[in-house]
């Protein structure tokens, strides 16, 4: 009688672990029961509550046209390998964020809609600038690979009652790269800045996952740049690029660089400027939408009432570039309900859609018109709309996430080995040789082919 | 032997010869009794194993093959999506992880190979020492015991990740808890050492390495003391040995066998280490502390250069199979020993 009750327990126990598993999977497919037009989208993290936030947005579009929209967290720093595995195994959502400089590489990837049929719906070409349209475009191929989002540009936060301290004016204080330097320079000697527990400047090493795109400007406007103009050879070794490294990586032995920085990631340096710790941080235009959030409580109050935005720092070339990036909307081939994606879509492309969204966010619109309208919200809003008229973005090669990490790495030991971490002494030698490295890793990327 | 029944067959000292018994092949030795029921029992006992070892080569032998295949494979941006399909590569990743010194992958690769190396030594060394020395001062009983040994599981417990995010905390220079002790507190250093770059990074992940293994080693050692009759040590004090003595001749080589173990699945387990420098370190961990199974992750996933991982990962796996070799020769009379 035991061995039967034991072995009848046994046989339930096992066929509700079978079930709770199946079922589990199930969920996860999307495609389980609900037939009625669901549309997946993938979002990374837009602002301090990504999935709330899309979702606040997307509520009149499903309640119109009955859509049911699911929206799913994924992370910056492991988007890139899930979108990829979605594409290549054609399991995944139907719509996907995607970073403006990784559309070349998805699109490559065969996984994705050529939606150029489609775009007459939005306007096309002509409703975007064209620095954001090239975005959606792929070199070497023809057609229409995403759909742009939102875009953002870096720019210089700085504290504005620190720079009173220090007596620098804030009109002048980064024009160009000698006043950027004399400003860190004042803030230090002052004594705005103890260098123990607040520091002029920081920004996040080789564990960001953006660290090029707060370096890249710098090389742009010593009048370097990343590849060659046909995109066939690094020239990231050049006398220029060198000298725009060197700009950045000096203010680290001269104490005007918080050294801590390189140990956190990029979050955590965010969270260091909030927290009141920098006095002059590079970063994008939604941290200015939590400044007005209350639920967002990493703000220090004396850092929330003064924060100041400046475009970046004109270098020797004359230039000002500042990287102009953002996010794409791509839609899977594998997707099973195209239309309603596509409604999605253009619903998001809508004037209205991109500034609620952009607003919530703390991005601003990818298309003309609401784009202008939200750099003339106040003053800060303003200097970031100047920095993405100077925005410059990277070649649209399917490489170009490869070359990236290449870059992200040398660029990150420069920055060690500037901050005496390095396996060897900080000098300009030493950074010529690693971006001599950097463009031989680069070139061996590039001269990747099919085969 | 033969005995296969003549006439002429002589009637021997047990007996008669059996009048009929079955013609033996000479060469072949069979069991005394082989019977159905054995027999049954036998295959038996190989359907249950089956489905592990339907599982084992599923999931081990064959993703190992088709790894060590890919790496004769020349997988990059464009043509890793074609898998087994891409084009042929013969040697050439192998050629260009270990003899081609202008390419940038081959200094990567013997960078990530020393420090791998230094690793392994310096995390099974200390923590067989310090599990063994931990076991030693809890193999006799005092007030508390059991709470501490039971205390001295917990970092055993912690997943991996947390252990690595914790301890990344902990070793940040001016927020982290471990200069706080050392030069607020205790004063032992004058200046705030930077733990997570330059060469101190490669401590900042041996660290928490020892302390997440110790406790298992504390376990086996423990278990292993306490197998030792008391007798024995009673009787070589009687002989006048001193405690140095006893723990040479009598300890150390009844536990013997367990070091063997533990120093075989601890070298295994450090070299294919992975979590702790990733989650503490980021996908880069830096020149000091970047292993090869970090240098395989970000070459074949962030480079989608996946022929050189799999190149990377098969020369780790023969590396293992040749300390396994190495191992064997040197232990093997422990682990006869211990089978009897």
């Amino acid at each position: 009688m035991n061995k039967i009750l034991i072995a009848v327990i046994a046989v339930v126990v096992i066929a509700v672990g079978v079930w709770a598993v199946a079922s589990a999977g199930g969920d996860e497919d999307g495609s389980g029961g609900n037939e009625n037009a669901q549309v997946r989208l993938w979002v990374m993290n837009n602002g301090p509550d990504p999935v709330a936030d899309t979702e606040e947005i997307i509520r009149p579009f499903e309640k119109k046209t009955g859509i049911d929209v699911k929206v799913q967290l994924v992370g910056w720093d492991v988007q890139f390998d899930r979108i990829r595995n979605a594409a290549a195994s054609g399991e995944g959502p139907d719509v996907t964020q995607a970073g403006t400089t990784q559309v070349p590489f998805f699109a490559a990837l065969d996984g994705f809609e050529d939606v150029s049929g489609r775009v007459g719906d939005i306007g096309g070409e002509d409703a975007y600038a064209p620095g954001v349209w090239q975005t959606t475009q792929v070199s070497g191929r023809d057609g229409v690979y995403a759909v742009p989002w939102f875009t953002e540009a870096r720019a210089i936060y700085y504290r504005k009652d620190l720079l009173k301290k220090a007596g620098v004016d804030p009109e002048t204080a980064f024009t160009d790269w000698d006043a950027f330097r004399s400003t860190l320079q004042k803030l230090k000697d002052s004594g705005a800045v103890d260098n123990k527990d607040t520091y002029a400047f920081g920004t996040p090493g080789k564990a960001a996952f953006d660290l090029v795109h707060h370096v890249m400007p710098f090389v742009w406007d010593a009048g370097g740049a990343e590849l060659n103009d046909d995109a066939t050879s690094s020239t990231i070794d050049s006398p220029e690029a060198q000298e725009g490294v060197r700009f950045i990586a000096d203010l680290l032995p001269d104490g005007l660089y918080d050294p801590t920085a390189l140990e956190k990631d990029g979050q955590q340096v965010e969270d260091s400027f909030k927290g009141g710790r920098l006095a002059v941080w590079i970063g994008g235009p939604w941290v200015l939408a939590t400044v007005k959030r209350q639920d967002d409580d990493v703000w220090k109050p004396e850092v929330r009432k003064n924060v100041g935005v400046a475009p970046m720092p004109e270098g020797p070339s004359g230039e000002a570039y500042t990287f102009v990036g953002g996010s794409n909307l791509m839609m899977f081939k594998s997707s099973k309900n195209k239309d309603a994606a596509w409604e999605l879509m253009k619903f998001l492309s809508q004037d209205k859609t991109q500034t609620a969204y952009a607003d919530l966010m703390g991005m601003f619109p990818a298309r003309l018109d609401p784009q202008e309208q939200a750099g003339q919200k106040d003053a800060n809003y303003g200097s970031f709309y100047e920095a993405i008229q100077d925005g410059r973005t990277y070649a649209p090669i399917p490489q170009w996430g490869q070359v990236e990490t290449a870059y992200k790495t040398r660029f990150g030991n420069i920055l060690d080995m500037a901050a005496g971490h390095g396996e060897e002494d900080y000098s300009p030698d030493a950074v010529a040789a690693e971006l001599e490295e950097a463009a031989k890793e680069a070139n061996g990327l590039l001269a990747q082919d099919a085969g | 032997m033969s005995t296969t029944p003549t006439a002429d067959m002589p009637v021997t000292e047990a007996g008669p010869a059996p009048a009929r018994r079955r013609p033996r092949l000479p060469s072949r030795p069979r069991p005394a009794r082989a019977g159905i029921a054995e027999r049954r029992r036998a295959r038996f006992a190989y359907w249950l194993i089956a489905p592990a070892l339907a599982f084992m080569v599923l999931v081990h032998l064959i993703p190992t093959a088709a790894g060590t295949f890919l790496s004769f494979l020349d997988l990059n941006t464009f043509t890793f999506q074609r898998l087994f399909g891409a084009p042929w590569a013969g040697l050439d990743n192998y050629d260009s992880i270990l003899f081609d010194a202008s390419n940038p992958l081959h200094s990567g690769f013997t960078n990530a190979a020393s420090n791998t190396a230094f690793y392994t030594a310096w995390t099974v060394g200390l923590t067989l020492l310090g599990g063994l020395a931990i076991a030693l001062l809890l193999n006799r009983s005092f007030p508390g015991q059991r709470m501490v040994r039971t205390l001295m599981l917990t970092p055993w417990v912690v997943p991996s990740f947390v252990v690595a995010v914790l301890w990344q905390f902990m070793w940040q220079r001016d927020a982290g808890i471990v200069n706080k002790v050392l030069v607020d507190y205790t004063g032992v250093l004058g200046e705030r050492p930077t733990w997570l770059l330059g060469e101190n990074s490669m401590w900042a992940i041996i660290v928490p390495s020892i302390w997440r293994g110790i406790p298992f080693a504390m376990l086996i050692f423990l278990a292993g003391l306490q197998a030792i009759p008391r007798e024995l040590h009673e009787a070589a004090a009687i002989d006048g040995a001193g405690p140095w003595q006893r723990f040479r001749h009598i300890t150390l080589p009844l536990l013997r066998p367990l070091i063997a173990i533990q120093l075989l699945f601890g070298v295994i387990y450090s070299a294919y280490q992975f979590a702790i420098p990733y989650i503490m370190l980021g996908s880069n961990p830096g020149p000091s502390a970047d292993l090869l199974m970090t240098l395989v992750m970000r070459q074949s996933f962030s480079n989608n250069l996946f022929g050189y991982g799999a190149a990377v990962s098969t020369l780790l796996m023969l590396a293992m199979l040749f300390w396994v070799l190495v191992w064997y020769r040197a232990f093997r009379r422990d682990l006869v020993e211990a089978a009897r």
